[in-house]
């Protein structure tokens, strides 16, 4: 049979969330939209990964940023892991990053307007804002986080205890954003499932654990408790600057580039996909589409654009515009644009998940094969 | 969110024309990747196993989804684990759990708007699409020496017959096993919803081994629509 096929996470998102869910979610979005300023770090900026006891690792994890434990001074299993920046253990800078964790933690949850969001955030498309359970938030999927071409777009998270992720769970950014403006403030733990590709800095009350495999664009700081991590990848966010670009369309700009590869340097190339209908990306409506929708890359010293959906390639464009327009057909997948750019700014994938209302093949075809029933 | 798939209430008995339940506008499904492990509960030990594909056919195992729990108590990664209906009875083996939790790891998963419902009473196949009655046929159902065990099934294969073949053109296999015949044909005493050529009885009767037989135009027409994995409730 040809049943509407989905990756599994999407559907339990529809069944956890509930269109009551949805609908209250879209009525106090909007208050969450007053524009925010990061969360301040404070000299946790300089930190991948901070604990207030322990800091356990197997395999050979990479740690890009300053790794701290206060006042514990346990750190293990560095080596077989690799940090690209200073260990401190219980001495004076581990504890100042402790003293500015507590503010920046109480920043964050102290955070106002919010919106209520459902436990499971799988499938959703936030804007920037404040959004907050006060149970527990977990990720089970995709969730996406639209800046609306602001790059200093930041958004809030705040779950009043865990946060959990399942296995392969994934928080992807389009049109702009950025990790180092993403926040998680955790009420009690967090726990990312193996091989989940998550962003933000988690500001912890109790302990962060990272199973294996596991890839953070931000921090994981732990207030109290320990950070556990497996083969996994935490690179702290540094913000990228803002590019300017010249009147010939020659771009130029200056970032941080500490380690995020975010930042620039001259010839940096911007993209950012748009969709018609633009209810695909309207946070929480998570709209079907029923006909052809058109995507569309803007951007800067952009050299080409390969559009794929549903893992096939749809569209090359080497020439603005680079748009095209696609069938939805039936089941839920995903709109790719591959960006490739003039000069040395590193190719991008941008994403849109998109659903179809459109009723799947409902034909089957039976199997030949021997009987052996009851008759 | 029960109310989206458990929406069919167990009849039991069908010595009458049953009260239809209610059936549920969708049901999801959930087609297996590779071997699934089964627990008794989220995160507990394997005690089964379901093979990725179906004796018959060899097409994936698709099961119905009857709820789903993220358990991050019992299983540190947070896994979402998946309660779904198993197969049925594997010939000379012992009757496995109804029901059991699988992780929906790597799994794939559906919805499917088809719901076949076999009142034993009143001798008839009804087809619900989306939750409304669309087709209601006739059927042989099984005669009390062997009769056709009443609850919640679902398709496990989608057969084409040969033309020669008892029940062709085509049969569904469910999930259905007799109580009685723990083997016969060769097979683990699998009840199936199938044609009536080469076999023969007269519709509307209670005279088969525990199968359900259909005209050639009724069975040649779900067969058409319904695929793996549709709930199948038996009353």
């Amino acid at each position: 049979m040809h049943p509407k096929k989905h990756p599994v996470g999407r559907t339990w998102k529809l069944r956890l969330l509930g269109l009551a869910c949805l609908s209250a979610l879209a009525l106090l979005v909007s208050d969450a939209l007053a524009a925010q300023p990061p969360v301040g770090l404070g000299t946790d900026g300089a930190f991948a990964v901070l604990a207030g006891q322990t800091v356990t690792n197997t395999g050979p994890s990479t740690i890009n940023g300053n790794l701290g434990v206060s006042p514990g001074a346990a750190v293990t299993g560095f080596p077989p892991g690799t940090v690209n920046g200073t260990i401190h253990e219980a001495d004076a800078v581990a504890s100042q990053a402790q003293l500015d964790l507590t503010t920046a933690y109480n920043d964050a949850a102290g955070r106002t307007p919010f919106a209520t969001v459902p436990a499971d955030l799988t499938g959703l498309t936030l804007t920037p804002g404040v959004y907050k359970n006060a149970s527990a938030l977990a990720l089970t999927g995709s969730l996406t986080l639209n800046a609306q071409g602001n790059p200093s777009a930041v958004f809030i998270f705040q779950a009043g205890s865990t946060l959990i992720t399942g296995s392969g769970s994934s928080v992807n950014l389009i049109n702009g954003a950025q990790p180092c403006n993403v926040f998680w403030q955790v009420g009690s733990s967090a726990t990312l499932g193996t091989t989940t590709s998550f962003v933000g800095d988690i500001l912890a009350l109790s302990s962060v654990t990272l199973n294996n495999g596991v890839t953070l664009d931000g921090r994981a700081l732990a207030r109290n408790g320990s950070v556990t991590l497996i083969n996994d990848t935490i690179t702290a966010a540094q913000c990228a600057t803002p590019v300017t670009t010249t009147g010939t369309g020659s771009g130029s700009g200056t970032g941080s580039g500490t380690t995020t590869g975010t930042g620039g340097g001259k010839g940096n190339g911007t993209a950012l996909l748009h969709a018609t209908p633009s209810s695909l990306t309207r946070p929480g409506s998570h709209a079907c589409v029923s006909k052809a929708f058109k995507v569309t890359v803007s951007g800067k010293l952009i050299r080409r654009v390969v559009f794929s959906f549903a893992g096939h390639v749809v569209a090359r464009r080497t020439d603005a515009p680079f748009t095209t327009s696609v069938d939805p057909g039936t089941g839920s997948h995903t709109l790719k644009a591959h960006v490739t750019f003039s000069g040395a700014t590193p190719a991008k994938t941008l994403h849109i998940p998109v659903r179809s209302c459109n009723a799947a093949d409902r034909s089957v075809k039976p199997i030949a094969g021997s009987g052996g029933f009851t008759g | 969110m029960s109310c989206l798939f458990l929406g069919v209430a167990a009849s039991a008995g069908g010595a009458q024309a049953a009260a239809v339940p209610q059936i549920a506008s969708q049901q999801e499904l959930v087609t297996l990747q590779h071997v699934a492990g089964v627990s008794a509960s989220p995160g507990g030990p394997v005690q089964e196993t379901v093979a990725a594909d179906r004796p018959i056919t060899r097409e994936r195992t698709v099961l119905p989804v009857l709820s789903a729990v993220i358990d991050n108590s019992v299983d540190t990664q947070g896994q979402l684990w998946l309660q779904v209906r198993l197969p049925g009875r594997v010939l000379a083996q012992k009757t496995p759990p109804a029901t059991g939790w699988i992780t929906a790891s790597s799994m794939q998963t559906s919805t499917t708007p088809w719901h076949l419902v076999v009142d034993l009473g009143a001798r008839r196949v009804l087809v619900y699409d989306a939750g409304v009655r669309v087709r209601s046929y006739a059927a042989v159902v099984g005669k009390s020496s062997t009769p056709t065990p009443t609850g919640e099934y679902f398709v496990e294969e989608n057969v084409q017959m040969a033309p020669g073949a008892p029940g062709a053109p085509f049969a569904l296999a469910t999930s259905d096993r007799s109580s009685v015949l723990h083997e016969f044909e060769g097979g683990p005493g699998e009840i199936a919803i199938h044609g009536i050529e080469n076999l023969g009885g007269t519709l509307g009767t209670a005279e088969s081994h525990g199968c359900i037989r259909l005209a050639t135009s009724a069975i040649t027409w779900i067969a058409a629509r319904v695929g793996p994995g549709v709930p199948i409730t038996i009353v």
